[in-house]
């Protein structure tokens, strides 16, 4: 065999089930001389080594990512699916309505939504918007199909745990009616008394980064710096 | 006649050379084999360095995708279909949204459908680059491994502006598209492709010039035009043995009819024709590619509502269409409800894969992970 010269062969039309395409041909060798192979062996070898050392000559073409020395700078697209956050108005309410929607829309069953009806408002409102990160597939249907665009990804994407309890969180901050509801109360101390905080880890399924019970609150690694 | 369906414990007990002077012993290779790319397990058995059989042994990936399908509704299943091939997730997308569209009759536009194809196309590069890089290291030769996937980054990084994922994208979905195209995209993929155009040739000048490569792969592992059709192989490893079958060709979807491309085929079906088809395909995709991000019409991206439900009519659909690996089908059986009763996935890489029981005996070891590679295979999809 030889070295192949890498041109298509044999352009032209074909018949397959009654249909003509067009098609090329895979360049196949032919018999040369042992000459001619060692000579287009070495032209082949040397045209890479050429290649790799263009590289070497040039290292504004690499393009080789310092993570994670980059941290800082390094920005995930906006569309990016790395964790669910609830989105929050500037007054400090969310949009979320207990619709379910959501809930429905996930795949996984990897939205909980805890809700009871508001004593003042009664509708329904918050308790826990539990997301389960361990089970979630980051499909975006959650964030497609809430009408009231409640709940967004954003571009946090080193989750990694120790511990697949810590992959559960509870996205709102505090039990109560969202904001659009919360507008409708009159009285501004009943309005603010509304609010019960809730804990970013407080989901049916025991799991916190903090303090719950059972679970250690992840320090610095151990047994490093001794 | 029935066919005589061989268990494992048959094979193993069979007796392939009768009278044979020296002694054949079994080789485990996987399911923890980097050449294998995933948990994919082949029984070797062998003679001294010579394959004389190779029986692949599944199951060690199995999801149960398609159960988990019945329980899922139609919207839902489009994500579960990237975790099969996640190389061409969206084709794999696209081609459930078209069986979901096609039952439902759902209707789409220009808009929908190039940016459908164009994305096809750019996944096609995707894949194919990075089994470029993957390709190379299986050979032995390291350097392609990095600019495989330095090149592959790029296209990643414009999907992930447009989509929001890197690998498993969901993004075409019954009715439209999950997001319109990111305001960057074009000028990203315009840039990408005059990168890329010459980013092909290098590869060339790399590997295929190469003679040692060549060497490694000429005549390895013939598969004639009837034992691939037979075998039910598709996509390059068809092409590859002088079947031109290509459903972008044959069967038009998309707005791959006012497309103009040709099909490379090889002629032997060995090695270096399935190398050089997929290289070659790069190229007409390239093409492809250009012409297709100038003539992106205007128009909505998504025609019913997200949170819609999508009821089916009885009865039982099929669309397939053609991935960087072949060809991908999705069977599906509904009795009216808004999930199906049963879902089947005709998976490239299964059919693919037995090309290695034809093409491996009378090899040696060290060209089955050259064989391996030009097959191309990813494991979760052939076992899902
Ligand atoms: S996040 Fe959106 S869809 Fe989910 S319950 Fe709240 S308002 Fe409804
Ligand atoms: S991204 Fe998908 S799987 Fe994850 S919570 Fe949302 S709907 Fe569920």
């Amino acid at each position: 065999m030889s070295w192949i010269r890498l041109q298509p062969q044999k352009p032209g039309p074909r018949r397959i089930g009654g249909i003509e395409l067009q098609t090329v041909s895979a360049p196949r060798p032919d018999s040369d001389s042992l000459w001619k192979v060692a000579l287009g062996g070495l032209k082949g070898m040397l045209g890479g080594m050429k290649l790799t050392l263009g590289y070497v000559t040039h290292p504004s073409k690499v393009v080789t990512q310092q993570y994670p020395e980059n941290r800082e700078t390094l920005k995930l697209p906006e569309r990016a699916r790395g964790r669910l956050y609830f989105v929050k108005e500037e007054n400090g309410f969310h949009r979320c309505t207990a619709c379910r929607i959501c809930e429905r829309a996930c795949p996984n069953e990897s939205i909980i939504i805890h809700a009871h009806k508001g004593e003042v408002t009664k509708k329904p409102e918050i308790d826990h918007y539990v997301w389960r990160l361990d089970t979630c597939t980051f499909c975006y249907a959650c964030v497609q199909t809430c009408p009231f665009d409640a709940i967004r990804f954003d571009g946090r994407f080193e989750s990694a745990v120790y511990d697949r309890r810590l992959l559960v969180y509870n996205l709102n901050d505090y039990a109560g009616p969202h904001d659009t509801l919360a507008r409708k109360i009159e009285d501004e101390e009943q309005r603010a008394s509304c609010r019960t905080p809730v804990r970013p880890y407080e989901g049916p399924v025991p799991a916190s980064g903090e303090k719950l019970h059972g679970i250690e609150p992840l320090g610095p690694p151990r047994g490093e710096d001794e | 006649m029935t066919p005589k369906t061989l268990t494992l414990q048959d094979l193993l007990r069979t007796d392939f050379a009768p009278g044979g002077g020296t002694q054949e012993y079994f080789v485990n290779m996987g399911p923890q084999h980097p050449a294998t790319h995933g948990v994919l397990r082949l029984l070797l058995k062998l003679d001294g360095e010579t394959l004389r059989q190779v029986i692949p042994v599944l199951g060690y990936i199995h999801r149960g995708i398609e159960k988990i399908c019945e329980h899922q509704t139609y919207r839902q299943i489009v994500h579960l279909s990237d975790r099969l091939d996640y190389l061409s997730a969206l084709a794999n997308n696209w081609c459930v949204t078209r069986v979901v569209e096609r039952a439902a009759g759902i209707e789409t536009n220009e808009r929908i459908e190039t940016i459908r194809t164009l994305m096809a196309e750019l996944e096609r590069l995707q894949s194919h680059t990075l089994w470029w890089g993957v390709f190379g290291m299986d050979l032995g030769a390291f350097t392609p491994f990095l600019h495989g996937f330095r090149d592959r980054e790029e296209l990643t990084q414009i999907f992930e502006d447009t989509i929001g994922a890197r690998l498993t994208m969901n993004y075409i979905q019954p009715g439209g598209l999950l997001h319109d195209l990111h305001k960057d995209f074009a000028p990203r993929v315009r840039a990408w492709l005059k990168d890329f155009g010459t980013k092909v040739d290098e590869y060339d000048r790399m590997l295929s010039g190469n003679l040692i490569a060549q060497k490694r792969l000429v005549d390895i592992g013939a598969l004639s035009g009837d034992e691939a059709l037979g075998l039910g192989a598709t996509g390059p490893v068809l092409r590859a043995s002088g079947v031109p079958w290509d459903l972008r060709r044959v069967r038009p979807y998309g707005v791959y009819d006012q497309l103009d491309f040709v099909v490379p085929v090889g002629e032997k079906g060995d090695c270096w024709d399935r190398y050089w088809v997929r290289i070659e395909e790069m190229r007409q995709s390239l093409a492809l590619c250009e012409t297709l991000i100038e003539n992106i019409p205007e128009g909505k991206t998504m025609l019913v509502k997200p949170a819609a439900k999508i009821r089916l009519p009885e009865g039982t659909f099929y669309e397939e269409l053609e991935t960087p690996r072949g060809i991908f089908g999705v069977h599906l059986h509904s009795r009216g409800k808004d999930m199906p009763w049963r879902f089947h996935f005709r998976s490239p890489n299964l059919h693919n894969l037995w090309c290695i029981t034809k093409i491996a005996p009378g090899a040696r070891v060290a060209d089955i992970v050259a064989m391996l590679a030009g097959l191309d295979l990813i494991v979760p999809d052939m076992d899902r």
